[in-house]
């Protein structure tokens, strides 16, 4: 009997810390990281910062043939081939060979994200002779040297979705940056809630470094662009589904009819948010926007519960790659270059030296979710 | 002998009270805490790992350890979802991980009772051929457009969430079964002292071989739960989801020891670790604070296992 209320005892105690520890720190936490911000400009149009002056970083491909306008073979090595965001990246590539008609490309990588796969199925390419190489990468440093081989045997290299050394290919299509996505976000959610309104934000841990960027700019966007908007706070939930829609219902226990939006940061945290908001029976009242894939946000977006979800486009993805490797054989687009022209989506800017922005997030909603399956 | 129930009884009553002064402090310092609403979501927030914890503890309480229970739940409920979304009856997609929980878990019962491997190794090697079997198999897909109906854990008969039904029962089942039935005790006995048990009839691989069979239905019950709360299945496994169980046994009293511990125990244990989970948000409290509390909570619960041993050691 003693033990017990010894224990009872230690537990009130620990819980009675806690409580003092956050009357004595109230400044909320937000899972933002503390690294320089740069907002993007309010309200639509300009979705571009003024670039940084970054010299050109990427590498040359060495007396590669001229075949400026000549017909070109091309091979793209994604991460892995068949699941839904590489095949919609891969039909962006053929309709940029359709429109361009001077391109033949095909697409062929491993099954399973694996970088030993990804460098035999490039050095297999090198080897067969090729005009150009198309990739994203498993991993940065470890698909470097077989791209470099391949600038040095005169092959052109262009990578999209994930990055290579800069040195280890000419130019990088970037499918989005931290502040684009941060703008698309707040914008997304205050065309919802209203200037004035108040949200919430369920993020993985305040240490997944993407995140912790997203938030970090997102504050900045918004004390910029909406002062007025309350932000009421984040929450962790990991990549757990569960423990996300156990997050996100506390939330809307807790503010109540405070609680007029939440923002998912992950693409566990935005469904299982959006389910709370189901289940909670409070959709309509309470607006759900986030990052995440389309095929798992269609039910909610279907029933009306959702009405942004935030990402890239894939398919635009790849018919960016394709166009600005066709530029770049054609020799329209050389280092030094601060814009390039890709077909249908107009001139895309050079950011970080070497890198294309694919432009703004593209939002996915009930009229376009449809066409996307991954 | 009516000593030692009491004592045993006594970590039940310490997380009861914990769990009452909970909701009383934070409650006081905001009344949503307490409202009906968050009470259910409280509730119903750690169910499934209150049914899947029933499970590990007569494990643990056997004198084993699962630690492949996350990933186990992981594939049952990607199984439950497939058969749901090909068009299977939705009865069968409900009964299939319980069936396969059993079998699955039957496997691990055999290699640890009858070719006595350490069940920690087994389960450690258990654990990565069902994660990394998952992830093989589905690519990491979710799976969407889960038939009507088969949102088992949504429905709410008299307005109170089933998996807290679920829960609620089969603790209670799981309960009377330990206590009063020959095969419950049993496992005390083959966990507490393996001789004794011996002298007195007990088969030992039978008993281990029984506990993790029923350990595998629990499982399943616990995936179907899990597979039916959201609209979407995940098809990976949470992570931590195995140290989140084991903590909800351990906290629930059970020893770590074998041989001492119930299943009312570590239910309340799941409702407490929820229940404080959700006291972080409402009293603005770093989450990171919850791993901190949850250590803390093992270590003490740990501490009083000890100190109850020892006493009982001096009584004798």
């Amino acid at each position: 009997m003693f033990k017990k209320a010894k224990t009872s005892v230690a537990v009130c105690g620990m819980l009675i810390a806690l409580t003092h520890a956050t009357s004595a720190s109230a400044e909320r936490w937000d899972g933002a990281d503390n690294l320089p911000v740069s907002p993007l400009a309010c309200g639509a149009g300009a979705a571009m910062a003024a670039a940084e002056a970054k010299p050109y970083d990427g590498g040359v491909a060495i007396n590669a043939p001229d075949k400026a306008g000549e017909k070109i073979t091309l091979v793209d090595v994604p991460k892995l081939i068949g699941i839904g965001y590489f095949a919609a990246t891969t039909e962006g590539m053929r309709l940029a060979a359709e429109e361009l008609g001077n391109v033949d490309i095909k697409t062929d990588g491993p099954t399973e994200a694996n970088i030993d796969d990804q460098i035999t199925f490039l050095d297999n390419f090198i080897t067969q002779g090729v005009d150009g190489l198309l990739f994203a990468a498993n991993d940065p440093v470890a698909i470097a040297p077989v791209l470099r081989t391949a600038l040095k045997k005169g092959v052109h290299v262009v990578g999209y979705d994930a990055n290579a050394e800069p040195d280890a290919r000419e130019w990088f299509v970037n499918q989005a940056e931290f502040n684009g996505i941060a703008k698309s976000m707040m914008d997304s959610i205050i065309a919802e809630i209203g200037e004035d309104g108040s949200f919430a934000i369920v993020t993985s841990t305040f240490t997944t470094p993407n995140q912790a960027r997203w938030i970090a700019e997102m504050q900045a966007y918004a004390e910029q662009c909406y002062p007025k908007a309350r932000w009421l706070e984040t929450v962790e939930a990991q990549e757990d589904n569960i423990l996300s829609f156990n997050q996100a219902t506390t939330l809307i226990n807790k503010h109540g009819e405070d609680l007029k939006g939440l923002l998912g940061m992950t693409s566990v945290a935005t469904p299982a948010s959006a389910e709370a908001v189901t289940q909670a029976g409070l959709c309509g009242e309470v607006a759900v926007v986030g990052l995440a894939t389309p095929n798992a946000m269609k039910p909610y977006v279907k029933s009306d519960c959702v009405k942004s979800v935030v990402l890239w486009n894939p398919v635009d993805l790849g018919y960016a790659a394709v166009h600005v490797m066709r530029a770049v054989v054609d020799g329209k687009f050389a280092p030094g270059a601060t814009e390039v022209s890709a077909g249908k989506l107009g001139a895309l800017q050079v950011v970080n030296g070497s890198e294309v922005l694919l432009g703004a997030p593209y939002v996915f909603n009930k009229d376009n979710i449809d066409n996307f399956d991954f | 002998m009516r000593r030692v129930l009491r004592l045993l009884a006594s970590q039940e009553a310490v997380l009861l009270l914990t769990l009452i002064t909970l909701f009383v402090v934070v409650g006081s310092i905001n009344p949503r805490y307490i409202a009906e609403r968050n009470l259910y979501s409280i509730f119903l927030g750690n169910a499934y790992i209150a049914v899947a914890a029933i499970g590990m503890t007569m494990v643990i309480i056997s004198g084993n350890i699962d630690i492949s229970v996350g990933s186990l739940i992981g594939v049952l409920a990607t199984i439950s979802g497939t058969m749901a979304v090909s068009g299977v009856p939705i009865i069968l997609c409900w009964l299939a991980p319980v069936v396969f929980g059993v079998l699955i878990s039957s496997i691990t019962g055999f290699l640890v009772a009858y070719l006595r491997i350490p069940s920690i190794v087994v389960t450690l090697g258990m654990l990565s051929i069902l994660k990394g079997g998952l992830i093989a198999v589905t690519g990491g897909a979710w799976i969407n457009d889960l038939p009507d109906g088969y949102a088992l854990a949504q429905l709410k008969p008299f307005g109170v969430p089933m998996p807290i039904y679920f829960m609620v029962v089969l603790t209670i089942v799981a309960a009377l079964w330990m206590r009063h039935t020959a095969t419950g005790r049993s496992i005390y006995a083959v966990g507490g002292n393996a001789e004794a048990a011996r002298l007195s009839g007990i088969s030992k691989r039978r008993t281990i071989m029984t506990v993790f069979a029923v350990h595998g239905a629990f499982v399943g019950i616990a995936a179907v739960l899990f597979a039916t709360q959201l609209s979407v299945i995940q098809s990976t496994v949470p992570p931590n989801l195995e140290l989140t169980i084991i903590t909800a046994s351990v906290v629930g009293g059970v020893s770590i020891l074998g041989g001492t511990g119930t299943v009312i125990g570590s239910t309340l244990a799941a409702v407490l670790l929820a229940a404080i989970g959700s006291s972080l948000i409402f009293i603005n409290v770093s989450p990171y604070w919850l791993r901190a509390v949850q250590g803390m909570m093992i270590l003490l619960t740990v501490l009083a296992d000890l100190y109850r041993r020892r006493r009982q050691g001096l009584v004798k």
